[in-house]
Formats: C-alpha cells, structure tokens, sequence
C-alpha cells in the first residue's frame, strides 16, 4: 500500500558537484528535498524510486550514480568498471534519498521503467509495487518537456506549455485517469521523458483517493520541471492485486478518476 | 580555418558576414592574416528557423565560386552535413567537407570521394543535425569519440576519400557538455596518436563560456588557451574566428615545441 508519494524531475543539475551555483537550480533543489522530506517523514517500510530508462528492470538497491558518465573529471563515484551504468533518473533519486537521510539499501527498491513502456504495462508495474508491502514509498522521478522554449534542449514546440500544464493540473487533483491516458506518442513527440513513471504513479494509486501538493511547477531552462508530493486518503488495506474494475466511489467522496 | 559563416542568426556575431560583401572582405581579411583554409557555412550549429536544402546551396554555393575566383589556390571548405550541398560547393571550388554532424548523411563521403574532396569526420555521439544535448552520459567519452570518428574515417577511405584529405575532429560540445568537452581536450593526444590529422573547432564555444563564466563576446582569453593546449597535444587544423591572434598562438605553440625557428633571434647573439 503506498503511504506517500514524492514527485520529482531529474536534471543532472541537480547534484551539486556537477553544476556551479545557479539560483533556479537551488531553488529546485529546495522543492525536490522538502517534498522528498515529507515522504521519509512518513516512515515507509521501503521507498520505490520509480525512473526512466532503457528498459524495464529493477537495479541493485545500493547503487549510485556514477557522475563521471556526466562529468569525467570527477572519477567514478558509483559502480564499477565494466558493469552497466545505473540509469541516471535512479541516481538522483538515490542522491535525494541519501540528501534525505533516508536509510538504505535494505528499504530500497531502484525500479526502471522504459521509455517506451506502454501505459497499460506502467500502471500494472505500479500495482505491482504498491502491493509489494504493507508501507511503501514512492519516488517518482519525472519530468516534463523539454521543449518549452527556443532556448530549451529540445527548442520550442508550441505544444509543449499545455501538455505540461496539464500533467501538472493532473497531479495536483490527483487525477490519475488523466495521467494513465497520457498518449506515449505525444509524450515523446515533446520529449516529455516522464511518461512512464508518472503512469506507474497512477497506476499504484489508481484505487485511492488522494490529496496533492504541487511545491514547484515552472521551466527556467525550457525542461518542465514538476515536484509534487502526495498522500492518499484513508486507512492502507491489506495488500492484493488490484481489482479488476473500479470500484464505484462513496457518495460525498470525490473520485479520483 | 577562418569561418565564414553565411547565415544572419549564427551564435558569435550574428549576421557579420551575411551581406556578401561584408562576407568576402572577410576572406581577404583573413588571407592577410595567414588563414590556410576559407570555411563557408550557412546553416548555425543551434536549432532555429528552417534552412532547407535550396537555401542552403543559395547561400554558400555562389560565394564559393566568387572566393575560388578571387584566390585559385586557397583551400577552400564547406561547412555542411548535406551531400545535396556538398556535391555544388565542390563543383564551385570547395576542397574539403567539414562535416560537423558526424556522418548523418552517409552519401558524404561518396560525394568527397566522387569530387576528389577531404572530409571532415566528427563525433556527435549520434546526435541529430540542429540538436542540442539533453543529459548526454558517456561511460568513457574519449573512448566514444574515437571509435566514432575512426570508423568515419575508414569508411570514407573504403568508398574512395584520399586517406591524405581525411581530418578527424572531437567537435566540441556536439553532443557533449562542458565537462565531456574539457575531457576530449585534456585527451586530445589520443586523436592526434590515431594518425589522422586532427582538427578542433573551439572558437568561443559554450564549454569556455561555462568554464569561466563568461558570455559570447568575452570568451577570446579562454579559446587562445584552448587552442594553444590542442595544438601542443596535436592538434592540425584550428577552425576560429580571430585568425590573427591564433596564428600568433599556433606559431608560438610550434616555436616552443622546436618546429619553428623564431622570427629574429638577434637579442645576446650580436
């Protein structure tokens, strides 16, 4: 059952040895901890960090980023020689958790999800871990597109402002529907590198109502970043695997489709 | 190298040498100054308004037939990725197709080994014309970079490119950030030990901009040590803006390393 939910972009910016000071990235620093903050605040048996990557796979809880693959200067400060590198959406979210003070690698899971993988697989893989333990965690690592200005990685598309607005005004309602119909075609088209873990998200809270922070929505460098952190309603049930239809919601109670 | 660049929206001085004869008082600027090749390009490296194919030939084509005119023996190269563009600028005069974007279009090398032209084979880590990195992560960029432009290079050989007319080039941040870009320099020795000659593009670049600090206009200090780094790791062919002052720092750089007898040794000798 997931307790909690952090959401959170991965810019490599966001470690502090591979980028001088620069004020919207300390300030993106700022949400990422203190939406990552509320999360270990919730005592979590175990913290699934959810990113983005070739393929679908779950990775050695103690691994950590390798920043040299970013920045050769500074040796290698994760894995070893030879073996594949840790995908780096898993890297900063590990850093987040060990900035966090957040124990590991025994409550750790590292889960990759591919960036081609479909909708329907991601909210299963979601499922999947929610019911994985009694108390989980979730960081999601996410982000919007990079297309959001002349100057951005992916230069402007027109597109790209809406789609991000709407991801956002979906996390903040907690509308996973929407998430779960994000079309991977489109999410790609504005490379929106999210997709699949904010899909995995849905599909782990699908059942539950919940409520939503969003501490950070904007672009300084034409990337989307989101930091969202959130907390489903109601006692945690035992875990099992998801129903195969939803559930019809109480009266009174607002739905989370 | 001296760049001409054809375009009006290039990221250094945009738009300096668009009028054409602004761009051809360049080249005789450059001439005078010791530039060894004349290198016209009309599309910018960034993204931005599209340069289709047609336009691109307007824009350099013409100007190449008029420096080939005006300098019989200037090598002169051409600044694109197309073969469409490549095939006219050698027929207009071009010698060499520096090919910043790493072999996108594999019919360049069949067009320079057709025209009897050199290329120019770069790494971009398979980055796609007119892009920009986006969290680009190299286990080993150097060990990337050679095998990128290594098998550019050989293969332009199979097809018939004069392996003598072949230049291989790290090209500075395609495809790269700031820290991959301060690793291949630091690592140039290990282009220049292929046997290739090795030609470096920095002039201004971001990686010196980012490394200090500083914007576009102030980044001459930063390309002068870059330059003069390159050349004494190996580098041949430097592809710059300011001719002067690098021909200044590649004679100093040769005179140090002993290939070049000072200009007037008479101090303590008379």
């Amino acid at each position: 059952m997931v307790i909690a939910a952090a959401v959170c972009p991965w810019p490599p910016a966001l470690a502090a040895e591979l980028t001088g000071p620069d004020a919207a990235i300390e300030q993106l620093r700022d949400a990422c901890a203190q939406a990552v903050e509320r999360l270990v605040r919730n005592r979590p048996e175990l913290v699934a960090v959810i990113g983005p990557a070739q393929v679908t796979r779950t990775w050695p809880a103690d691994s950590r980023l390798d920043m040299s693959v970013f920045a050769p200067a500074l040796g290698r400060t994760g894995g070893r020689a030879g073996d594949p590198a840790l995908p780096p959406s898993l890297g900063i979210g590990a850093l987040l958790l060990d900035q966090a003070g957040y124990p590991g690698p025994g409550c750790r899971v590292l889960q990759a999800v591919a960036e081609d993988e479909p909708p329907a697989a991601c909210a299963e893989l979601g499922a999947e871990i929610a019911g994985s333990s009694r108390r989980v965690g979730l960081l999601v690592m996410a982000d919007g597109s990079a297309r959001r200005s002349p100057r951005a990685p992916g230069h402007l598309d027109p597109r790209a402002a809406a789609f991000d607005a709407e991801t956002e005004r979906a996390l903040r309602q907690a509308d996973f529907g929407t998430l779960l119909d994000m079309s991977p075609g489109m999410a790609s088209e504005l490379m929106a590198t999210g997709r699949p873990a904010w899909q995995v998200l849905a599909g782990a809270l699908r059942q539950a109502t919940a409520t939503a922070d969003v501490l950070y929505s904007d672009a300084p460098f034409g990337v989307g970043y989101l930091v969202a952190y959130l907390e489903p309603a109601g006692e945690p049930t035992a875990a099992h695997p998801p129903p195969p239809a939803q559930p019809a919601p109480a009266p009174g109670r607002g739905a989370s489709r | 190298m001296a760049i001409v660049n054809r375009t009006p929206d290039s990221f250094f001085q945009p738009g300096v040498t668009w009028d054409e004869r602004a761009a051809m008082e360049r080249v005789h600027a450059a001439v005078a100054q010791r530039a060894d090749i004349i290198d016209v390009g009309g599309v910018p490296a960034h993204p931005g308004g599209v340069v289709d194919v047609a336009e691109e030939i307007r824009r350099v084509v013409p100007f190449i037939a008029a420096v080939r005119g005006a300098y019989p023996d200037m090598v002169i190269s051409v600044d694109t990725w197309r073969h469409e563009v490549a095939i006219e600028a050698c027929a207009a005069g071009a010698d060499l197709i520096n090919d910043s974007w790493g072999g996108w279009d594999s019919r360049l090398a069949e067009v320079a080994a057709g025209s009897g032209a050199g290329l120019v084979c770069a790494h971009t880590g398979g980055q796609a014309p007119r892009t920009r990195p986006f969290r680009v992560a190299y286990q080993d960029v150097t060990a990337d970079v050679l095998d990128q432009v290594i098998s550019l290079a050989e293969r332009a050989v199979a097809v018939g490119v004069d392996p003598s007319r072949v230049l291989i080039d790290p090209a500075h941040d395609f495809g790269k950030n700031t820290w991959h870009s301060l690793e291949v320099t630091r690592r140039l020795a290990d282009l220049a030990a292929t046997g290739w000659p090795v030609l470096v593009s920095v002039s201004r670049k971001d990686f010196i901009g980012e490394t200090l600090g500083l914007g576009v206009d102030d980044r001459q200090a930063g390309t002068l040590a870059t330059a003069a780094i390159c050349a004494w790791l190996g580098s041949r062919v430097f592809r710059v803006h300011d001719v002067a002052q690098t021909r200044q720092v590649l004679d100093m750089v040769s005179a140090i390393r002993g290939d070049l007898a000072p200009s007037h040794a008479l101090r303590g000798m008379v």
